[in-house]
């Protein structure tokens, strides 16, 4: 038996010795971007063109709508045929064979929210490098190169709450809870960042935080540890609005609710999202962060029917929703 | 791949009496290779259903896509190889994911936070495997839990593990000399050799399946893994054993899934503690679509293999085609249920 161990262990080391002699390898792993031409892949408003757009995951109601947003907005593009959507389960090797495979099957463009930014760098490279041009949405890669990136200034997000809570909620100063998002993800770090150079110089303090994971259950779930240790909290700064609606409903459980102020972030158009939230009252506030699907098929037509050139970066603009502008704000982002 | 498959039954080895092949034995070896036969039939479906390119031909077989199925297959595949060993004895191991999650942490933190060399680093990451897998067999053969929860509670031992290691976060994995960097060496597993066209995770896999083969075929390990499958008991009586060959059939698992780990972070640039999430189920699903029995006693790594890239090749028409994921699941989903029903109807018990 000692003998079978052993070469098993033999076996599985000469495979990675196969690993360490392969020589002549191609590398996917490092390498430049090569900038691309953008008249290459335009082929004018007579073209028919497919697009791919690989999503993060579809678990968040936030990216089910930037899909939706994709599908309506390219309807309206008559060179538009055929848009195709994979969805790659919160897992970056399934997203990076579903790059591939709109790679193979040779989609004129390809859109990608990318689920962690180091892993998914190489296959957007490959992607560009051989003349597809890139959109990227709301998450980044590392390096440039991509043909484009859209999404909200997260810090930018952060500070306006920042500001909402120091001038208009607690202008005298006051105690609050802070729900994160996954800890790691940037949005987590940037709208944290964000709301601290925003309520600076103000005697806003927060008193306590908690990892939500940007989920409701979990969000909820710290909500009830915080409630407990700080009964003095007169506040919630949530980094999304599922988190912020899961600690409103710990605070109604606890018969808080009415004397606690909830706010959020992501402001989703849905039945189900943040503006519904505000107007009914469960919120007091959430910032708009537009999911872009529109902006991506905008910059798609640019480049492959109009062949003009997009920025290199596009930041989409957030904007406060309040019991006031809520209404309009949801029919608004609903029209067309 | 070799067609060969080098199953053998529980039941002590009766002389046959010379004969010619019965229709029963025709049946039986027609159901051995069943895998086979539907690996054959789904590449065959895939290149009638595969899309045309725009000069007209068919995507499926061009060699990129046929090299992205084996590379996309290999990290389930080197898994599933390991599984097998384990499922051979009529045991289950949930703890595989996790344990590539925490070998692809272990690899980014050792090379990048360490500054530890490739194969320093690999080494210590499959012994992390190995012991894993040993302490889950030991507490399997030796106190007498079920597999199944020995296991649960490793799929939660391990996550919780890789998420220690790395505090939580993605590890990135940047190349180069300098501190905080990994050897150039590492960036080998997402590259490409002979011509840029084969995977190097390919070739990690082809090796690991080969060396499994050959292992199960040569070695008297083989004989006592289907025995013990087949009837415990029995095996114990007749001197099997029956402990020893339990833990190391876990080492290897716990090995495999380390091993895969480390194509995983090698590929991906990265060790995050979320990675290989219900892998294990993608695992035994090509254990299981490979023909072998999750009561134990039968099967083969070559069908284990088979299963892995049947599925390998359905996901990737599927995408082709532009099916949508909640179908793709769906289909997944019955093309399990129908290779485990073949099985049943398999003539000998």
């Amino acid at each position: 038996m000692r003998k079978t161990t052993r070469s098993a262990f033999a076996a599985a080391c000469a495979a990675l010795a196969v690993t360490a002699a392969a020589c002549g390898t191609t590398s996917e792993n490092t390498g430049q971007a090569q900038p691309q031409d953008p008249r290459q892949s335009c082929g004018g408003p007579d073209g028919k063109y497919t697009i791919g757009m690989s999503q993060a995951n579809l678990a968040e109601p936030y990216r089910v709508r930037m899909d939706a947003d994709i599908r309506k907005a390219a309807e309206q593009v008559p060179q538009f045929e055929d848009v195709q959507f994979s969805d790659a389960g919160k897992d970056n090797a399934k997203q990076v064979s579903d790059v591939e495979s709109f790679l193979t099957k040779q989609v004129d463009l390809l859109m990608i929210s990318p689920n962690e930014a180091a892993p998914l760098t190489d296959v957007v490279r490959k992607a560009y490098n051989s003349g597809t041009p890139v959109v990227l949405l709301d998450r980044k890669v590392n390096g440039d190169a991509y043909t484009t990136y859209i999404g909200v200034d997260n810090v930018d997000i952060g500070r306006q709450a920042g500001e909402y809570f120091k001038d208009v909620l607690f202008p005298d100063g006051g105690k609050i809870l802070e729900i994160r998002g996954l800890s790691g993800s940037t949005p987590a770090g940037e709208r944290h960042d964000g709301f601290m150079q925003g309520i600076e110089g103000s005697k806003i303090e927060i008193i306590g935080q908690g990892d939500g994971d940007w989920e409701r259950s979990l969000g909820q779930e710290k909500m009830d540890a915080l409630l407990k240790a700080h009964p003095d909290a007169q506040a919630v700064y949530s980094h999304n609005d599922p988190m912020a609606e899961g600690a409103y409903l710990a605070a109604e459980a606890a018969g808080r609710a009415q004397q606690l102020k909830f706010v959020g972030i992501d402001g989703l158009p849905i039945e189900a999202g943040g503006i519904r939230s505000v107007e009914q009252g469960r919120l007091q506030a959430t910032f708009l962060n537009p999911t872009g699907g529109e902006e991506a098929v905008e910059a798609a037509k640019k480049i492959l029917v109009d062949c003009r050139p997009t920025e290199k970066k596009q930041t989409l603009p957030t904007e406060l929703i309040t019991k006031e502008n809520a209404g309009e704000v949801y029919a608004r982002l609903n029209q067309g | 791949m070799s067609e060969q498959t080098h199953e053998r039954e529980a039941s002590p080895s009766a002389p046959e009496p010379p004969r010619g092949p019965s229709r029963r034995e025709v049946a039986e070896t027609l159901f051995r290779f069943q895998s086979f036969f539907g690996l054959v039939a789904v590449f065959l479906a895939a290149i009638v259903l595969s899309p045309r390119g725009d000069d007209g031909q068919i995507l499926f077989l061009t060699s990129d896509n046929l090299f992205n199925i084996v590379r996309a297959v290999s990290e389930i595949g080197i898994i599933a190889v390991g599984l097998t060993f384990v499922i051979l004895i009529g045991g289950i191991d949930l703890s595989v994911g996790s344990v590539l999650g925490l070998a692809a942490v272990g690899s980014a933190v050792l090379l990048v936070n360490d500054d530890f060399g490739v194969l320093l680093a690999a080494l210590l990451v499959l012994l992390i495997g190995l012991i894993f897998g040993v302490l889950q067999g030991a507490a399997v053969a030796l106190l007498g839990v079920q597999a199944f929860i020995v296991t649960l509670a490793g799929l939660n031992i391990a996550r919780g593990l890789a998420r220690m290691w790395s505090g939580g976060e993605t590890v990135q994995i940047s190349y180069g000399d300098g501190e905080g960097q990994a050897p150039m060496l590492f960036s080998l597993l997402g590259e490409r050799t002979f011509g840029g066209v084969v995977p190097i995770p390919a070739l990690i896999f082809a090796v690991v399946a080969v060396a499994a083969i050959l292992f199960l075929r040569y070695s008297a390990y083989s004989r006592h893994l289907y025995a013990i499958g087949g009837n415990e008991k029995a095996a114990r009586l007749s001197g099997v054993p029956v402990n020893r060959v339990k833990i190391v059939a876990f080492a290897l698992s716990g090995f495999c899934a380390a091993l895969a780990g480390i194509v995983h972070a090698g590929q991906l640039n990265a060790g995050s503690p979320n990675d290989g999430l219900a892998y294990e189920l993608d695992g035994i699903a090509a254990v299981v679509v490979g023909g072998t029995s999750l009561a134990g006693g039968r099967g083969s790594v070559v069908g284990t293999i088979a299963g892995a890239l049947l599925l390998g090749i359905l996901n990737n028409i599927l995408s082709l085609n532009s099916v949508d994921t909640d179908m793709q699941l769906l289909i997944k989903g019955l093309v399990i249920v129908a290779a485990a029903a073949l099985q049943r109807l398999r003539p000998t018990a």
